[in-house]
């Protein structure tokens, strides 16, 4: 059965307790530290063609999980007319990555060839929601808006450790796009207003 | 068209944004990328410092002037929109405590604000709407320009915080303007 995905007002209000916030809310020296390196510290920092193949990975996430709620009938007319661009988004923004990552000798990795796949993916990331449970329009936007800004999350960290001038640029147009889409989706939402679609100062993601 | 519905003041939009900015004061304080780009700012060389200072001097003269756009606004806006609005400027007043709180963070004073900024004459809604979006799309093409030149990443990735509620902002002006909200892959601010 789906998990209840909490909203984004209930997350600031756990941040507190040090749990993971869309804005950066009170964390702790450690969670910071490992925010900036990227990484625990058992582990090296990654490469920007690792960084690059993660970032690739969470892209091909969204692609497919759009997709399949796309293909479904959960969303109202509306919302889909909404959000039926955002896949030619995340396309471009692999293209883009991918360019990149070539120029580094890297390959991108598979995206994610089956729901259970996609799932797998989604629990790695910690993003409440699985496709094919979703049981309505709201779960599915829910899920939608966690991987949104656990994306958003990725692109944060990158920029913290990429020091590629051309990729901090890139990275910086796909994150802001990406929390364009997370406010749409936001606005998508029962009761959506442009207030409660954008309600934070500072958005960094999820991390 | 001037809505009919009373319109704030600038002096209530002020005070009613007190209690609002002293919260996003004391979320700042804690604010991961906040406390980490500090840190980050004060670790720089001197020279790089002093090159990321001057970036964020003219960025905190950008967010302040956007501050007074929206003080101007705001007033023009119908009902519905000044909530979000309201909101909006808030959002921008913790934008500008971001950006201060990293030039002292780097040893640098922020500036003293300007007597007044240009941001033309709007005499109604949709005039106050394309005011907001021009200065939302300004900011993100500044940001775009000034984040690859900023050199600790821990004060690029503040930065951006900043750059992604501003992209917000502008697909909400889109909305309420009747325009795409989304209409690219990449953020530019160009329009």
């Amino acid at each position: 059965m789906t998990r209840r995905v909490p909203t984004r007002r209930e997350l600031l209000g756990a941040g507190a307790a040090g749990a993971a916030s869309l804005v950066a809310l009170p964390a702790t020296a450690a969670a910071a530290t490992a925010t900036t390196s990227g990484s625990t510290s058992s582990q090296q920092p990654l490469t920007e063609t690792e960084r690059l193949q993660r970032l690739i990975g969470l892209e091909l996430l969204l692609v497919y999980c759009y997709r399949y709620v796309l293909s479904s009938s959960i969303l109202d007319p509306g919302t889909r007319r909404t959000l039926t661009p955002f896949v030619d988004h995340e396309r471009a923004h692999i293209d883009a990555l991918q360019t990149h990552l070539t120029a580094r000798g890297g390959t991108a990795p598979p995206g994610p060839d089956s729901v259970k796949t996609a799932n797998r993916y989604l629990g790695h990331r910690d993003v409440a929601g699985r496709l094919g449970q979703l049981k309505g329009s709201q779960d599915a936007l829910n899920l939608l808006l966690r991987l949104e800004q656990t994306t958003i999350g990725a692109y944060f960290v990158a920029l913290i450790n990429v020091n590629d001038t051309k990729l901090i640029s890139l990275v910086c147009q796909i994150m802001a796009n990406e929390a364009q889409h997370d406010a749409m989706i936001g606005l998508s939402m029962p009761k959506g207003t442009p207030a409660r679609a954008v309600p934070y100062g500072l958005v960094q993601g999820l991390q | 068209m001037v809505s009919g519905d009373r319109a704030p003041s600038r002096r209530a939009l002020l005070t009613g944004t007190g209690t609002a900015l002293a919260g996003g004061a004391l979320a700042l304080a804690g604010c991961g990328s906040v406390a980490t780009g500090k840190k980050a700012v004060k670790k720089a060389p001197m020279p790089l410092r002093r090159r990321d200072i001057a970036i964020l001097e003219q960025a905190l003269e950008l967010e302040r002037r956007t501050v007074s756009a929206y003080l101007a606004c705001i007033p023009l806006l119908t009902r519905p929109q000044r909530k979000a609005f309201r909101q909006f400027l808030n959002e921008e007043l913790q934008h500008t405590g971001e950006i201060a709180s990293l030039i002292t963070a780097g040893g640098g004073t922020p500036p003293p604000r300007a007597d007044s900024y240009r941001i033309g004459h709007p005499t109604d809604g949709p005039g106050a709407l394309a005011v907001i979006h021009s200065l939302e799309a300004l900011q993100i093409s500044s940001y775009l320009e000034w984040i690859p030149q900023l050199s600790p990443g821990p004060v690029r990735a503040a930065v951006a915080t900043v750059l992604t509620v501003d992209a917000q902002h502008l697909t909400m002006c889109r909305v309420l303007q009747g325009q795409d909200p989304v209409p690219g892959p990449f953020v530019t601010g160009s329009a």
